[in-house]
């Protein structure tokens, strides 16, 4: 993974502003909120995976929101206004092809959003963040992915050993191939317990047990953070005041309405706009500045 | 001061009469490097997990163990936890979470002490032990040496005063054991640390200890320094005197009579300047040319590698680089080299897990990966994984052994038989009825070559197969790999214990880089390499070139005495 200033900051604020942005998303439909979102998603997962993003929105994202899109008008015949009829009888609307164009923006969107909550928020952040509400469940989800991976690995070790004296699971008919899946499983539960019996001791002899268990991070909450947690609250605040007057709502059915321009509204969507793009912002920033002081080298 | 005295102490595990310790006397003080040695089951384990009650097994007990001037039992949990250190044998097993930076907190976790401190804990640590450059990596990325060094350094994280080490370098290859063994040193030394450690390799112990403490069958027969120990040792006739250094064991079978009262040599260094005091006027015989063609004309070729290529990936690198070797038909033939060169992956080309993209594996004139499972793996090739324990399917060894007969087409009474046979063979009458997992690691061995053997292989394959076993042990191994062999088994090792190939092995082979650079005989291959030799070649190649294992230089020092 490329170094995205973004997934530097401490994971509490990871989390606060993927909650946000794919909350927004999902809530607000006006065509302008779903465009200002859109492009932040876009531009947020170019900057995480570069070239894969880019051929990864062409070829699964494209197709998908255009798919969506049309299948709406074809199904939803709500609307007041009829553009023309199928051949089946049934009549298109105008509105149900906007809401259709609308959703599948709206679902496209939350998709990339979640892409790159993926790439940010790894198995540490979110140990660490469960952690901070259960600090048992943070211990054993870190347990868990260390066993995983070597019970995976066991059991490639068995495979191999049991098909070198002729018995695997890859080989004879049926019933021989179910025998040995079923003896690869028995040795690798054996050898789980067996071996169980070690790491307990060694959880044990390193006070495992003891009252007052604390959970220790890599994860500092600095000053850079505190700042971009204010920024993000502050515009939270005016985007979320902006959907509670409905300065960005919009009405699809049976007409289309939305409000008129507003110094409010104008407001509403800058902080929204602010809000979509900050993990670009932050890394364009960052990559600014690098180069002033290489040129400055 | 002393920090552990421990008076009469004996041992039965529940349900058993005999004694697994039985009255054992010893003080430790502070800051001592103690080693205890014993053969697998002489209740070494057993003695020290006595001295962390936690770890400590289920059983009757007597006597006291006194820990810094207060019974054990008093000590409270807390502290128990904290200064008493404890690393098992098995690093992945002792690992328990999936972050090298988490595994080194998570005794400060247990302990409860605050993010602040752990922080400042964990960062001397990983400074102390080089651990830096891997800190964020996942802990199954690393290597089985940074695997166990990390498992000590989340102990020495702790503060203890007294590091208690089960076998840990059982695990390791010889290189990864050399520095882990060199990092113990260093906290004893540096920290002051005690350290009570069991080990194998005492090559690279004893000269770092102060104190070696000979266990058999439950009692303490020697307790001293590893010089008077050793002597004792030899002075007994014990078993494990074979076990002890190359340089001492030539020492005491070439000195005898009065000198015997000096210094023994515990170190290769030691060795070489006793023996250029006493036999520098031998002659230095020339080194052997390395024979190039070994082969024989009128053997059939068993395995062939006929210039093969292999990678594991379209993209990935070459593992196996233009790899040529024939083993003749009845030949005991043994692979060197260190980690990662790509010996294991030459095994999986030869069992057909792999194919090769370029060149041909060829088992007497037939290329494994396209012959019937059936025809491959019966009555033709074995092999004995590196782990015995993944052949393991039954509750008890001989139900496991029949297990293999079970679709052979065999009556009863010749599966019995055949059975019967393979176990007297492999010495596993007393262990018919334990289960395969209960057995000792040179048991477990021994078993699964029995089950293999089952199999009638006339090609027999070996992974590693002398890993953590003792000497006692592997000394038994190579005796049965040489019976094997004379019956007319055709037996390739791959293998890191380079003391082992030259005593058993007829040829030798040394891989590199996926190819190998080096074959000959074992005497002639050993006495060519510089480094990657045994220690007693090591000690007397100034000498005699050729003197490969410890009788062979003893020897020619008895030799060159009648001259």
């Amino acid at each position: 993974m490329r170094r995205d200033s973004f997934a530097g900051f401490h994971p509490f604020v990871n989390l606060a502003y993927f909650a946000l942005v794919i909350g927004c998303s999902m809530a607000f439909m006006h065509p302008l909120s779903l465009a200002i979102s859109l492009i932040g998603a876009l531009s947020y997962s170019v900057v995480l995976n570069g070239r894969k993003a880019i051929l990864f929105n062409l070829i699964y994202m494209l197709p998908l929101l255009l798919v969506l899109a049309a299948f709406n008008p074809l199904f939803n015949h709500a609307g007041a206004t009829i553009l023309f009829y199928l051949p089946n009888g049934n009549h298109v609307t105008k509105e149900s092809i906007v809401y259709g164009v609308a959703a599948a923006c709206m679902y496209v969107t939350v998709i990339i959003w979640f892409s790159c909550f993926n790439k940010v928020m790894t198995s540490d952040k979110l140990i660490y963040l469960f952690g901070k509400v259960m600090p048992a469940l943070s211990l054993i989800l870190s347990m868990t992915l260390r066993f995983v991976p070597r019970y995976r690995h066991q059991l490639s070790v068995i495979s191999q050993a049991q098909r070198c004296i002729g018995r695997d699971v890859t080989q004879g008919n049926f019933i021989q191939k179910a025998r040995g899946g079923l003896r690869m499983v028995s040795i690798l539960t054996t050898w789980a317990f067996e071996n169980a019996i070690e790491t307990a001791d060694s959880m044990k002899a390193r006070g495992y047990g003891l009252p007052k268990r604390t959970s220790f991070s890599i994860y500092r909450f600095d000053r850079r953070d505190i700042i971009v947690l204010a920024i993000l609250t502050a515009l939270a605040a005016v985007v979320l005041a902006g959907a509670a007057w409905g300065s960005n709502s919009i009405r699809f059915f049976p007409s289309i309405a939305v409000k008129g321009y507003s110094p409010f509204g104008a407001a509403v969507y800058g902080a929204y706009f602010i809000v979509c793009l900050l993990p670009v912002m932050l890394q364009l920033m960052e990559e600014v500045k690098w180069r002033f002081i290489e040129s400055k080298a | 001061m002393e920090i552990y005295r421990i008076q009469g102490l004996s041992f039965a595990f529940p349900g058993q009469e005999k004694k697994a310790l039985s009255s054992i006397n010893l003080t430790i003080s502070s800051g001592e490097f103690v080693t205890v040695i014993g053969k697998s089951g002489s209740g070494k384990s057993t003695l020290l997990r006595q001295l962390k009650p936690v770890l400590a097994p289920h059983g009757t007990r007597s006597g006291f163990i006194e820990y810094n001037g207060k019974p054990l039992g008093e000590v409270g949990h807390r502290t128990q936890a904290a200064e008493i250190g404890f690393v098992l044998q098995h690093p992945d097993n002792s690992i328990v979470t999936d972050k090298v930076w988490h595994e080194l907190a998570f005794g400060l976790e247990s302990l409860g002490l605050n993010v602040g401190t752990i922080r400042l804990r964990v960062a001397e640590m990983a400074s102390f032990f080089g651990i830096q450059t891997w800190f964020h990596r996942s802990v199954t990325e690393l290597s089985g040496g940074q695997k166990q060094l990390l498992a000590l350094a989340s102990v020495m994280a702790m503060h203890p005063s007294v590091l208690i080490l089960d076998e840990p370098t059982s695990q390791l290859d010889p290189i990864a054991a050399a520095d882990f063994l060199a990092t113990v040193g260093k906290i004893n030394r540096e920290l002051g640390t005690t350290v009570i450690m069991t080990e194998h390799r005492l090559e690279e112990v004893l000269p770092l200890s102060d104190r070696l403490v000979v266990m058999d069958d439950g009692c303490i027969i020697a307790d001293d320094t590893p010089q008077i120990s050793g002597r004792k040792l030899h002075e007994l006739g014990h078993p494990m005197y074979a076990s002890m250094p190359a340089p001492m064991r030539i020492y005491t079978s070439v000195e005898t009579g009065a000198i015997f009262s000096q210094q023994l040599p515990l170190t290769v260094k030691e060795g070489r300047q006793w023996l250029l005091n006493h036999f520098s006027n031998g002659a230095v015989e020339p080194a052997m040319e390395i024979e190039e063609d070994l082969v024989a004309a009128d053997r059939p070729i068993a395995i062939e590698f006929r210039d093969v290529w292999f990678k594991y990936e379209k993209t990935g690198p070459d593992i196996i680089k233009d790899l040529s070797i024939r083993v003749p038909k009845g030949e005991f033939h043994c692979i060197v080299g260190g980690n990662g060169t790509g010996k294991s992956t030459a095994l999986s080309l030869l069992a057909g897990i792999v194919r090769p993209y370029r060149g041909k594996v060829l088992l007497e004139g037939r290329q494994p990966s396209s012959m019937k499972t059936s025809d491959l793996f019966r009555k033709f090739l074995g092999v004995l994984p590196q782990n015995p324990q993944a052949l393991f399917v039954k509750k008890t060894v001989e139900l496991d052994l029949y297990d293999i007969l079970s679709d052979s087409g065999l009556s009863h009474e010749q599966q019995k038989l055949k059975v019967q046979d393979v176990t007297v063979f492999a010495e596993l009458e007393p262990l018919l009825a334990k289960h395969p997992y209960d057995l000792s690691g040179g048991e477990q061995q021994r078993a699964a070559l029995a089950k293999v053997l089952l199999l009638e292989p006339s090609i027999l394959i070996l992974d590693e197969p002398t890993k953590g076993l003792d000497g006692f042990f592997k000394e038994k191994l190579g005796l049965f790999l040489q019976k094997l062999n004379a019956q007319g088994v055709t037996i390739l090792m791959v293998s890191h214990d380079v003391e082992f190939c030259a005593k058993y092995g007829e040829v030798c082979s040394m891989f590199f880089d996926g190819a190998v650079v080096s074959s000959g005989s074992a005497e002639s291959f050993f006495s060519g390499n510089s480094f990657y030799t045994t220690s007693a070649n090591r000690m007397a190649r100034h000498l005699w070139r050729d003197a490969v294992t410890v009788e062979g230089v003893v020897q020619r020092c008895l030799n060159s005495r009648k001259m």
